[in-house]
């Protein structure tokens, strides 16, 4: 890579890093703000993903398609575009995507809404059927301060939602401005050619990394504990020279539920793992993914059709894809043992407000090293809401907040504890848990031990992993998250508590 | 009367003196004991009847880099007193899962929980003393839930602490930093209480060496870049856990004052890494930031670092790409052109292959082109400059771009060995048109911290409508965000204060909701005692045109085609485009 395209390519990742700060610390929804469950990327004119600000790995592989979607429109210059539909471009109906055309390509930012109308506030239901449960679906439609009105006054607290998306248009508007800036500063020849070279560039850096893993076919599978019974994800691994192929046949049909997968979010998911095992650092740009081939049959969990619901499916099943073809590669070098794997998502909330987080667990143990406690794993990223914050801003009441000792699985090296978080209701509202790993452990990698299992209790007494009811004043809720699991036998056993 | 000035880096303690318009500067090696260091140094300008003594230290920052802390307790709201493990859940890296963040301050078995609660609204269980158990430890930091708006309970446990244990350095939270937000909070106090004893240890001996070595007991610059007495410091040490680098922004800042130019961006490069912070009627401050991987939340000034400076080695990615650090050739060996046995590409050598470098350096060192040449084969000197530029660029957009100003707007002051020799070439890239280079580059930190003032920062906590406030101070700065936001934009008190909130929002974010209500977050005020005003040394003119080398004291700058230096009053190099 010649020395301009590096420092065209350094300038581009600051705008996508510019964007992402704006968003960020202009914005109202908890999961914006103190979550940071958003993300900002520059595209290039042929829809190609050049540039990213990372915060959560779940957006990675799922841009591009709601880039191909809008352009289907032929935006012009001056244009939003805002969409959501899972099935065009979205991943569930929270992330909501604006799209507008810079000098050169495209500018993109996706942010997770408190609110997107639906069935229950904070539309996280835990027991959905379909699309149309979960909120306002926005297939591709360009954004006035007309469409905007409609759109919020569709939803809960929309003036809060209407703060979020001005948060989003400031970082659009300023992609656009900063493009425009680098092109009549650099030329725009120039710029695209950079973006060429950065495109280029990470696929490079992957293909060596596919190509130093040993060539082979390899096959794993897990379960999701729907309510309907287990769901089957199957994966096969087939390593050949510097390409990747996974295929996902064997995987359970899409099911009544909501832990259906658009395709945009099992290519996420399929990137995450690509990525860990290949090279970690490597520029976040469509090319690190163009050596990567993920198949997934139809009408499966992993590629649902309408109108399947998809609540979950961008924070549980993208997990346990990840789960699963760890467990496959592992065949053939070596990976961490299994995480939490759930994100523990817990919405409450009423007609007055709506309040959403995902809780952190136990990480699994790598091969060199413990897995550390308390963190998101795999596809989510995001920061807790302090509870002070918390408690300043909402109805609620945090009891206790704390590691939940020994939950991680014991090994040579062991898995990461998982935590306990226990919040009162002040007020009369609803509470929806997505959860997973309440009934199968977090496994450990070669003869490490599981992590604990995790459970969800209301006053004491335990509640399923997916749970959509009313609460009243003075509820405890409390949500234990699973521990890691442990890497290698452990050199004695554990003691006993 | 003379004014000393004495700044503790991790190779060289720097010393100016500066006596009626008399400068004086020396250099002298770091010793494992820094107050030798100091009298040393002092020694080396020949202090005497000193009028004012200020000090910049890094031993804050070491002892918490190194771990060399005091064995630290901590006391938590129960069912809350693992907070400083818990962080904020978020893991160290994307894709490398088992990365962790740094090991807390204070292991779990010695965070303990006290049976009490406070919520927004006040006391929801009273302070059970009995709950607290008994703690075996050198220092003790105590957090509570919501301390900032109610500090009652937190005072409460310091004090019986202070009670069982006499000899142990206790601090609360609502002491050093009252803001809300547990964890930050918590972590500066660890920070505070961890570095308690072994930061009082080393200011109470300095005290005793300076006062056999005759000199005063010197003021001790904080992270904020104003200077205190040292017992305040030596009260909560996490104040000057940035003391090292805000030196050499102080230093810019003077410089810039001096000649007239209100705003400026410092580049201080040194051998591994690089500061920059932007200087807008003086240096910037912001109200929290990391050390060690540590949330600290205390003023401190806005600097940017990376990880990059002359010593950085050049090497290949594999994709193809040409890198510069984070890895670094330090003092030794050095870059292969100092002869030390580095045979590695540095970004020194490849200046030096540039002819940007003298063939022998100030300091008497001879630098070995051939050895040079040889650590380069494969490698293009230029490409490797610019990719280290391509690295400061991004710290420098960092400081103006991302926070809404325009560098164009901006005069670039360069210091530390190395900066002297890339500023011009950024200064092309930000469309900055003036470069400033100060004679003492290789010890402006020193002679910034000679005029620093004396500074003494104050927060309030509120998290409340901005109406609902009352009276507010006549000066300092009001923490705002409309409600609902969590981020916070620091506004100027006094008249027309929504407006002015309103304005700043549309500035930086690209929007304003007169609608909205705004919330007042915190208030923050300084007690400023100005430093002392200096004069310093004239100097003879100079006139020159690029390409060219300059030679200074510590330092090399490099003025390239295109540009024209011209020495002013006070031997600052003022370096234009021609």
């Amino acid at each position: 890579m010649t020395i301009e395209h590096q420092i065209l390519g350094s300038a581009l990742r600051a705008v996508a890093e510019e964007m992402g700060a704006v968003l960020v610390r202009s914005s109202f929804s908890a999961n914006i703000k103190e979550r940071r469950d958003c993300s900002a990327a520059l595209f290039d004119d042929r829809g190609r993903m050049i540039a990213q600000a990372e915060h959560i790995p779940v957006h990675l592989g799922a841009m591009p398609e709601a880039v191909a979607a809008v352009q289907a429109h032929d935006p012009a210059p001056g244009e939003v575009w805002i969409v959501n539909d899972p099935y065009t471009g979205g991943t569930h109906l929270p992330d909501i995507t604006l799209v507008s055309r810079t000098e050169l390509g495209f500018a993109v930012t996706r942010a997770h809404h408190a609110d997107v109308g639906g069935r229950e506030p904070g539309s996280m239901p835990a027991d959905s059927t379909t699309l149309e449960e979960e909120g306002v679906v926005i297939p591709p439609t360009r954004l006035d301060e007309e469409t905007l009105a409609a759109l919020v006054a569709r939803m809960r607290n929309p003036e809060e939602r209407r703060g979020d998306l001005r948060a989003q248009l400031a970082a659009q508007r300023l992609a656009e401005h900063r493009v425009a800036e680098l092109c009549a500063r650099r030329g725009r020849e120039r710029v695209a050619a950079a973006m060429d070279e950065l495109y280029a560039y990470s696929e490079r850096v992957v293909r060596a990394g596919i190509a130093a893993l040993p060539d082979g076919r390899y096959e794993a599978e897990d379960v999701l504990e729907a309510a309907d019974g287990e769901l089957t994800i199957h994966a096969a691994v087939t390593v050949s020279g510097d390409e990747l192929e996974l295929d996902f046949a064997g995987t359970s049909p899409q099911h009544a539920g909501n832990l259906n997968c658009p395709l945009a979010v099992t290519r996420s998911a399929s990137y995450f793992v690509v990525r860990c095992l290949t090279d970690p650092d490597v520029p976040a740009s469509g090319g690190a993914y163009a050596p990567v081939t993920v198949r997934a049959p139809e009408g499966s969990l992993v590629n649902a059709r309408p109108p399947a619901a998809v609540a979950a499916g961008n924070v549980e099943t993208s997990g346990r894809i990840v789960d699963v073809l760890f467990r496959a590669f592992g065949q053939a070098v070596p990976v961490p043992a299994q995480g939490q794997g759930t994100m523990n998502n817990l919405t409450l909330g009423n007609e007055r407000f709506t309040y959403y987080e995902t809780i952190a667990g136990g990480q699994g143990a790598c091969p060199d090293a413990d897995g550390p406690s308390a963190v998101h794993v795999t596809m989510s990223n995001t920061l807790n809401t302090p509870v002070e914050a918390l408690e300043l801003s909402y109805p609620l009441r945090v009891e206790r907040y704390e590691l939940r000792l020994g939950s991680g699985g014991a090994g040579e090296r062991r898995g990461g504890d998982g935590v306990v978080r226990e919040l009162r209701v002040l007020e009369p509202c609803r509470v929806s848990i997505i959860s997973e790993r309440r009934r199968h452990s977090p496994q450990g990698e070669r003869g490490g031990a599981p992590g604990a299992p995790g459970r969800n209790l209301l006053n004491g007494e335990e509640l399923p992993a997916k749970v959509t009811r009313e609460l009243a004043a003075g509820d405890v809720i409390r949500i234990e998250t699973p521990g890691g699991g442990g890497h290698g036998a452990p050199a004695r056993p554990r003691p006993v508590a | 009367m003379a004014i000393l000035g004495i700044d503790v880096g991790g190779t060289f303690t720097d010393a100016v003196l500066l006596d009626g318009r008399r400068l004086v500067t020396a250099k002298v090696p770091t010793a494992r004991r820094q107050e030798e260091s100091v009298v040393a140094a002092a020694r080396a300008v020949g202090a005497a009847a000193l009028e004012r003594f200020t000090h910049g230290t890094t031993i804050a920052t070491n002892a918490l880099l190194e771990r060399r802390g005091a064995r630290t307790a901590f006391v938590g709201t129960a069912g809350f007193e693992h907070v400083l493990h818990l962080r904020r859940q978020n893991r160290a890296h994307l894709y490398r899962l088992c990365v962790d963040h740094a090991e807390p301050l204070v292991p779990l078995e010695r965070c303990v929980g006290v049976e009490e609660r406070i919520g927004p609204e006040g006391v929801l269980r009273e302070l059970d003393l009995s709950s607290l158990p008994e703690l075996e430890a050198e220092a003790v930091a105590v957090c509570l839930l919501f301390s900032f708006r109610d500090p009652s309970h937190e005072s409460q446990v310091v004090a019986e602490l202070r009670r069982r244990l006499p000899e142990a350095f206790v601090v609360a939270s609502h002491e050093v930093a009252p803001e809300f937000r547990e964890y930050e909070r918590a972590s500066t106090t660890a920070a505070d209480a961890y570095l308690g004893p072994v930061v009082s240890r080393y200011l109470g001996s300095l005290a005793g060496a300076c006062n056999e070595a005759g000199l005063p007991a010197p003021l001790v610059l904080r992270s904020s870049g104003g200077v205190a007495a040292l017992d305040e410091v030596a009260a909560h040490p996490a104040v000057a856990l940035v003391s090292g680098p805000a030196g050499g922004a102080v230093g810019a800042a003077l410089l810039a004052r001096l000649a007239g130019i209100e705003n400026a961006i410092s580049l201080d490069m040194g051998g591994t890494s690089t500061d920059v912070c932007l200087i807008a009627g003086g240096v910037e401050r912001g109200a929290e930031r990391e050390v060690g991987g540590f949330p600290i939340r205390l003023p401190s000034v806005d600097l940017h670092t990376v990880g990059a400076g002359g010593g950085s080695i050049v090497w290949r990615d594999a994709g193809g790409a040409l890198r510069a650090g984070p890895e670094s050739a330090g003092a030794e060996p050095g870059p292969a052109c100092y002869g030390r046995g580095g045979d590695r590409p540095t970004i020194t050598d490849a200046n030096l292959l540039l002819g940007r470098l003298p063939e022998r350096l100030a300091g008497g060192l001879e630098l070995d082109r051939e050895a040079a040449a040889g650590a380069f084969a494969g490698f293009d000197p230029g490409e490797a400059v610019q990719v280290v530029n391509a690295e400061m660029l991004r710290a420098l957009r960092v400081v103006s771009v991302e926070r809404g100003h325009d560098p164009r707007d901006f005069a670039l002051i360069a210091f530390g060995g190395a900066g002297p020799l890339h500023a011009c070439e950024l200064a092309d890239e930000l469309g900055i048109g003036t470069v400033l280079v100060p004679a003492a580059a290789g010890v402006l930190s020193a002679l910034g911290l000679v005029a620093t003032d004396e500074r003494r920062d104050h927060v309030r906590s509120y998290v409340l409508p901005l109406a609902e406030a009352g009276e507010l101070p006549p000066e300092g700065e009001a923490d705002l965000r409309y409600a609902g936001q969590s981020f916070e934009l620091r506004v100027p008190l006094g008249p027309g204060l929504e407006q002015r909130f309103h304005e700043l929002h549309e500035e930086r974010y690209g929007y304003a909701d007169q609608s909205r209500a705004i919330e007042l977050v915190a208030v923050r005020t300084a007690d400023v005692r100005p430093g002392p005003r200096l004069e310093l040394p004239r100097a003879e003119p100079l006139h020159v045109s690029g390409p060219a080398v300059v030679e200074l004291d510590g330092a090399t700058a490099w003025i390239p085609p295109g540009w024209v230096g011209v020495r002013d009053g006070y031997a600052t190099l003022i370096v234009t485009r021609s």
